[in-house]
């Protein structure tokens, strides 16, 4: 019973949550009577997302969709996190770099995306590179402020064991803010992946962004809703996969 | 000053010896303080720590500092170990002047230990001999043996976050005692460890000493632990600091048992403003 308690509530609350977020929709479409075409009920999606799940239309989309996140992803984080460890370990570069960063980093990438449509069309190449912006600033800025918080003994301690500047940057104040880094990264995967569908609502021939705007044209509201859910569900999915991996390699105790 | 004019002084040819000349003349394996300042700017403040302090510590001889807490000790250690620059002053080792950055000759133990939280307590210690060029196996074979003299051998794969304040200090003296290093810094290396064990650790540390025999600078607020451990006893004043004193300590003087300790004892603690016959421990 003392041991059983905590499993049961760990496996049980979630369903109950969801369970009652699901009644709260049912109830409002009977309540007001609403025609499948403005809000369907979850039956109707859940229909709808078995449908799609068995067409290969949709797995493309998925497959583009993901693709355009991942390679936008990896190279914003890659980039941001060495533009901010230059700018941790840095003063010269720190003091070029802050401005332009500063200026940058409160521009929506949403902003961009008329830019990237009319530099690089609806290919691939615009909705990678506004991932990797909106991926890198956040990137930037915790991973510098990460490397200024590291402990100042540690470094002391590195200096003392014989490590010059870079080594001590690379063994020492980036293993330190590793942790730090890893939680930031799980964030910026959150917003990397809404700015792909936003992109992809916009202007995109392919993806899951277009699946649903092309849906909402056909009036196709249970698929827009389940594609709705389709994109939630990856979300969590991909921050799930980042916070596991970052414990699984990062974690000490 | 004050060490300056004790060269004068004829009585004391010891001290005389400890004393940082006017014309530098240091050797091999000799660590010397020459009229040495240190300030640090707080808040718009200036704030002095260091205010002309001179004094040398001759190849493979303990110098034991002592005053008053906050008067500048782990600056001092700060500034031999090239990681604080002297606002005036110079430090030398080896007859060169002590150079700011990564070091080859040093070991040091911190009063926070500073244990990277993601290595092992064997990978602590061995990281500054792999950094010093030393193979993965020889590095861990050291670090093994070392951990054995602190008494931490059944923790060697733990983490740090396991470790109580006194073995993390432990660990701190294993990692710069493994360096083998000509130069060792220690900053009141024994202030987290319970007496008991405080005792067998000094003790262990002349043993080691005496097969190494590197120049000692060790801070501590611990008189016994100072006469013990110490070729020469250094009493700083109050912040800012200069040398009050340099206290030779004789070989007769270290037994805890004979009166020759109990002078000394006294005349170390009076020194600090602590009159003998309040004296004892």
């Amino acid at each position: 019973m003392i041991s059983a308690r905590p499993i049961v509530r760990r496996a049980l609350l979630p369903i109950v949550g969801i369970a009652l977020a699901v009644a709260a929709w049912e109830a409002t479409v009977l309540g007001y009577q609403l025609p499948a075409i403005v809000l369907p009920s979850p039956k109707a999606v859940v229909a709808a997302l078995r449908e799609l799940l068995v067409t290969r239309a949709f797995w493309r989309d998925v497959g583009v969709s993901l693709y355009e996140f991942v390679a936008g992803y990896l190279l914003g984080a890659l980039g941001g996190i060495a533009v901010g460890v230059l700018m941790g370990e840095w003063r010269v570069f720190r003091m070029m770099a802050t401005p332009v960063v500063e200026s940058l980093r409160f521009i929506v990438p949403f902003a961009w995306i008329p830019l990237t449509i009319l530099w690089f069309g609806t290919a691939f190449t615009g909705k990678i590179l506004l991932v990797a912006y909106a991926v890198f600033f956040v990137m930037v800025v915790s991973t510098t402020r990460a490397i200024a918080q590291v402990e100042p003994t540690l470094s002391r301690v590195g200096t003392m064991l014989g490590m010059g500047r870079w080594r001590l940057a690379w063994q020492v104040h980036l293993r330190a803010a590793a942790p730090t880094i890893a939680s930031a990264a799980r964030a910026a995967a959150a917003i990397g992946w809404i700015a792909v569908v936003a992109a992809e609502y916009v202007g995109a021939s392919a993806g899951l962004g277009l699946m649903i705007t092309n849906a909402a044209s056909s009036l196709a509201t249970p698929v827009v809703i389940a594609g709705m859910i389709v994109i939630g569900a990856i979300g969590a999915g991909v921050s799930a996969l980042i916070g596991w991996l970052s414990r699984a390699r990062l974690d000490y105790r | 000053m004050t060490a300056i004019r004790d060269a004068d002084g004829p009585a004391t040819r010891a001290a005389a010896e400890h004393a940082a000349p006017a014309a530098i003349r240091a050797h091999g394996g000799e660590l010397v303080i020459d009229h040495v300042f240190h300030d640090y700017l707080a808040g718009g403040r200036r704030t002095d720590v260091l205010n002309d302090v001179s004094f040398r510590i001759p190849a493979s001889s303990v110098a034991c500092v002592v005053g008053p807490s906050g008067c500048g000790k782990s600056t001092l250690l700060g500034l031999a170990a090239g990681l604080l620059r002297p606002s005036k002053g110079a430090l030398y080792w080896d007859g060169a002047p002590v150079k700011m950055g990564p070091t080859s000759h040093l070991g040091m133990a911190f009063q926070q230990p500073g244990l990277f939280p993601w290595m092992t307590v064997r990978q602590n210690v061995a990281i500054g001999l792999r950094t010093r060029g030393h193979s993965r196996r020889d590095a861990q074979a050291t670090a093994d043996r070392f951990l054995d003299t602190v008494g931490l051998a059944d923790f060697k794969d733990a983490y740090p976050s396991h470790l109580s304040g006194g073995m993390a200090q432990r660990v701190g003296i294993a990692r710069a005692l493994a360096l083998k290093p000509r130069l060792l810094l220690l900053d009141e290396p024994f202030a987290a460890v319970d007496a008991f064990t405080r005792l067998k650790l000094q003790q262990e540390f002349k043993t080691l000493l005496r097969l190494d025999r590197p120049t000692v600078l060790f801070v501590t607020h611990d008189v016994p632990e100072a006469i013990a451990i110490g070729d020469i006893i250094v009493v700083m004043t109050q912040r800012p600091a200069t040398v009050q004193r340099i206290i030779p300590v004789s070989r007769g003087e270290r037994d805890r048992a004979s009166p020759a300790y109990a002078r000394k004892l006294a005349e170390t603690l009076e020194c600090l403003g602590v009159t003998s016959d309040m004296g004892g421990e």
